[in-house]
C-alpha cells in the first residue's frame, strides 16, 4: 500500500493517507519506509483485524481512535491530508551507501559468541557451529566459485543485501554442513529468503539428480524426518541464510501470526527417483532438465495433510487424495502430493495412472469444493477475486455462482505436482498446498 | 560465637572463595575464537518527500481506494463509513470510492491517472490488516 501512496504523492502530487490495521503499521512506517519505500507515508492505525469484519465493527473503528495519534480516526485522516509537512517529510536524496559489515567479529569465547549469534537473531536458536576462517575455508572447497561472488542481491523484505558465496558458506558451517553439500546450498541461496507472510507460510525443498547420492541425501525411509545429515542440514542452512542475508527478524520484518514449524528444516528431501514407476518422470525431468542434471526446487505453501493410514483396497488412494485436497485453498491451482513408492506403484499398476501428469489431470477434474468455501479463503479472495473483477475466467464465473455450487478449483493440472519419496514401509502419502517454483541447476554451483 | 564461626563460617567462606576463584580462572582461561560474521550489510532506500498538504478539505474531492486486501468485500464498508462521516460532518467534501484492479500489491496506473484527471485533491488508501 505504501508503494501506491508513494506513486500518488510523487508522480501526481496528491496528498495521500494510508489506513491499515495495527499489525501492519509498524512495519510500514519502520523497516519498509527505511529500506524500501523511502517516502514517509502518513498512516492511520485501526485495531486489528480489519479485513473480513462486519460493518458494525468497521463503524466502531471509524468512530473510534487512530491508534497512532490517539485522535478520533476521521479527524486523524483529515489532519494527515491537511497538516503541513514536517522537515523529515520533505527530505529528498539518494540512498546513503550501505555501511559495510566487518568480515570478522572481535575474538571472544565460544560461549559468548554462541550468545551473540542468538542475540543478533542469526540462528534458529539451536546451537550453531561457529564459522571460523578455517572452517569456512574448508567449506569453500565444495565449490569452484570465488568467495566474493554475489549469488543474488536480496531485496525482499526491503533493502538490498548482497548474498555472496562466502556468506552462504558461513551459514553452511553454522548449520553443520559438509563441503559436498555446498553446491546444493549455493543453488538454494538463489531462492533466499524463505516464505514470509503474516499467514505463517513455509517452504519445501526437493532435490533431484545425481547429487542426491553424492551428498548422501536420503530419499527413502524417514526422508522427511530427523534421520539424515544432509536432509537436515541443507534444510537448516536455508533457514539460516533467510535470517541473515534474508534479513528476516521477528516483528521487524517477519510477522507470521502463528509461525510455521516447517521453517526449521523447510521440508528438505530428495525424490526417490530409483523407485519411480516406469513412465513416472522425476520432478526435474518434468521441468525439462536432463535426468543426469542435479536440480533443487523450492516451493511455498502452508499445509501438510497426511493420509494417516495405509492404502485401502475398497477406496483407492487417488480418491482419498482427492477428498483431502478439498481442504487445501487451491490458490493458483497449486498442490504437491508426496507419496511413498508403494502408493505410486499401485496408482500406476492397478489404477492405470501411467504418468504423474495423468494423476494430476484426474485430480484437477475431480477435486470439487463449494464456491463459498473457495472464496472463503482470504488469500484466494485477495488474488483470484481481483482476477474475477477483471473478467478473467473461470474466476469471473465462479464469483457469480451460488454459495453451494460446486467448482473444480484445481483448474490447472500443471499446478499439481507429484513427488515420490519414502522407504516402502507403509503405503502413505501427504497432500500439501505447496506451489513448487522453477528448479535451479545445482551443477553450475560445483 | 568465635568458635561457631570457625566451625561453620570458615569452611563456608573457603568454599565460596574456591568457587569464585575457580570460576574466574575458567573464564580467564577460555580460549578466544575469531569467527566470520554472517551479517550482510543492508542499503537504505532513496528518500522521497511527501506532496504538499492541502489547506483544507472543504470543497475538495477525496478519492477512497480499496486496495483489495482480503478480497473486494473485506474492507469496503470501512470506506462507506468514512463516506457517511464526511457527508454528515464535512458535507462540502466530495468522496469517490474506487476499487483498485489486481491484487493488493499490483499497480494500477490507470486508476492513479483517473484520480489525477478527475481533479482528485486527496486520496485515502486502505485497508490492509
Amino acid at each position: 500500500m505504501s508503494r501506491h501512496a508513494r506513486t500518488l504523492e510523487q508522480q501526481f502530487k496528491i496528498p495521500t493517507v494510508c489506513v491499515a490495521g495495527s499489525n501492519i503499521v509498524g512495519y510500514a512506517t519502520g523497516y519498509d519506509f527505511l529500506y524500501t519505500n523511502g517516502s514517509p507515508i502518513r498512516y492511520i492505525a485501526l485495531p486489528f483485524p480489519v479485513a473480513g469484519q462486519p460493518k458494525s465493527v468497521h463503524r466502531q473503528y471509524i468512530e473510534g481512535k487512530d491508534l497512532l495519534s490517539g485522535k478520533q480516526t476521521m479527524q486523524a485522516i483529515v489532519d494527515a491530508l491537511t497538516k503541513p509537512l514536517t522537515e523529515n517529510e520533505k527530505v529528498k536524496g539518494p540512498a546513503p551507501e550501505a555501511k559495510p559489515e566487518a568480515r570478522l567479529l572481535p575474538p571472544d569465547t565460544e560461549e559468548n559468541l554462541q550468545r551473540l549469534f542468538k542475540e543478533k537473531d542469526w540462528t534458529d536458536y539451536a546451537p550453531v557451529i561457529l564459522p571460523t576462517e578455517k572452517r569456512v575455508a574448508r567449506m569453500l572447497q565444495g565449490t569452484s566459485h570465488k568467495p566474493d561472488e554475489i549469488i543474488k542481491i536480496v531485496t525482499w523484505p526491503g533493502g538490498a543485501r548482497p548474498l555472496t558465496v562466502e556468506k552462504a558458506a558461513i551459514c553452511a558451517v553454522m548449520a553443520g554442513a559438509k563441503p559436498e553439500y555446498l553446491p546444493i546450498i549455493l543453488a538454494l541461496a538463489t531462492s533466499v529468503p524463505f516464505g514470509n507472510s503474516t499467514t505463517s507460510m513455509a517452504n519445501m525443498i526437493v532435490v533431484n539428480g545425481p547429487i542426491r547420492k553424492e551428498a548422501g541425501m536420503n530419499p527413502r525411509g524417514h526422508a522427511l524426518g530427523p534421520y539424515n545429515d544432509a536432509n537436515a542440514v541443507i534444510g537448516r542452512t536455508f533457514t539460516l541464510m533467510s535470517k541473515t542475508a534474508g534479513g528476516l527478524h521477528n516483528r521487524v520484518t517477519a510477522w507470521s501470526s502463528l509461525g510455521n514449524n516447517l521453517q526449521y528444516n523447510n521440508l528438505c528431501f530428495a525424490e526417490n527417483e530409483e523407485e519411480l514407476p516406469a513412465g513416472w518422470d522425476p520432478l526435474h525431468v518434468q521441468m525439462g532438465f536432463k535426468p543426469l542434471e542435479s536440480v533443487v526446487t523450492v516451493g511455498v505453501g502452508w499445509s501438510y495433510i497426511s493420509s494417516v493410514g495405509s492404502v485401502q483396497h475398497l477406496y483407492p488412494p487417488h480418491k482419498l487424495i482427492r477428498d483431502y485436497m478439498k481442504s487445501l485453498s487451491a490458490q493458483g491451482s497449486s498442490a504437491t502430493i508426496l507419496m511413498d513408492p508403494t502408493v505410486a506403484a499401485l496408482l500406476k499398476n492397478v489404477h492405470g495412472f501411467n504418468t504423474k501428469q495423468m494423476l494430476a489431470q484426474w485430480l484437477s477434474q475431480n477435486v470439487e469444493k463449494t464456491a463459498e468455501s473457495y472464496w472463503g479463503n482470504a488469500v484466494v479472495a485477495s488474488i483470484s477475486a481481483s482476477l474475477a473483477l477483471q473478467g478473467l475466467e473461470p474466476y469471473a464465473t465462479w464469483k457469480k455462482l451460488p454459495e453451494e455450487a460446486l467448482i473444480k478449483p484445481f483448474n490447472q493440472p500443471q499446478g499439481i505436482q507429484i513427488v515420490v519419496v519414502g522407504g516402502k514401509t507403509q503405503s502413505t502419502w501427504f497432500a500439501t498446498d505447496f506451489r513448487l517454483g522453477r528448479g535451479v541447476l545445482i551443477d553450475s554451483w560445483k | 560465637m568465635k568458635r561457631k564461626f570457625l566451625i561453620f563460617g570458615c569452611p563456608f567462606l573457603i568454599a565460596v572463595l574456591l568457587v569464585v576463584a575457580f570460576g574466574f580462572s575458567q573464564s580467564d582461561s577460555a580460549p578466544l575464537t575469531t569467527v566470520l560474521s554472517p551479517a550482510v550489510a543492508n542499503k537504505l532506500a532513496e528518500r522521497l518527500p511527501l506532496a504538499p498538504r492541502l489547506d483544507t478539505l472543504e470543497g475538495k474531492t477525496v478519492y477512497m481506494v480499496d486496495i483489495n486486501w482480503g478480497g473486494p468485500e473485506a474492507a469496503l464498508s470501512i470506506f462507506e463509513e468514512m463516506q457517511a462521516w464526511f457527508a454528515k460532518n464535512m458535507p462540502t467534501v466530495k468522496t469517490v470510492i474506487k476499487m483498485k484492479r489486481g491484487g493488493y500489491e499490483a499497480d494500477d496506473p490507470a486508476l492513479w491517472k483517473e484520480i489525477k484527471d478527475s481533479r482528485g485533491d486527496a486520496a485515502i488508501l486502505g485497508v490492509s490488516g
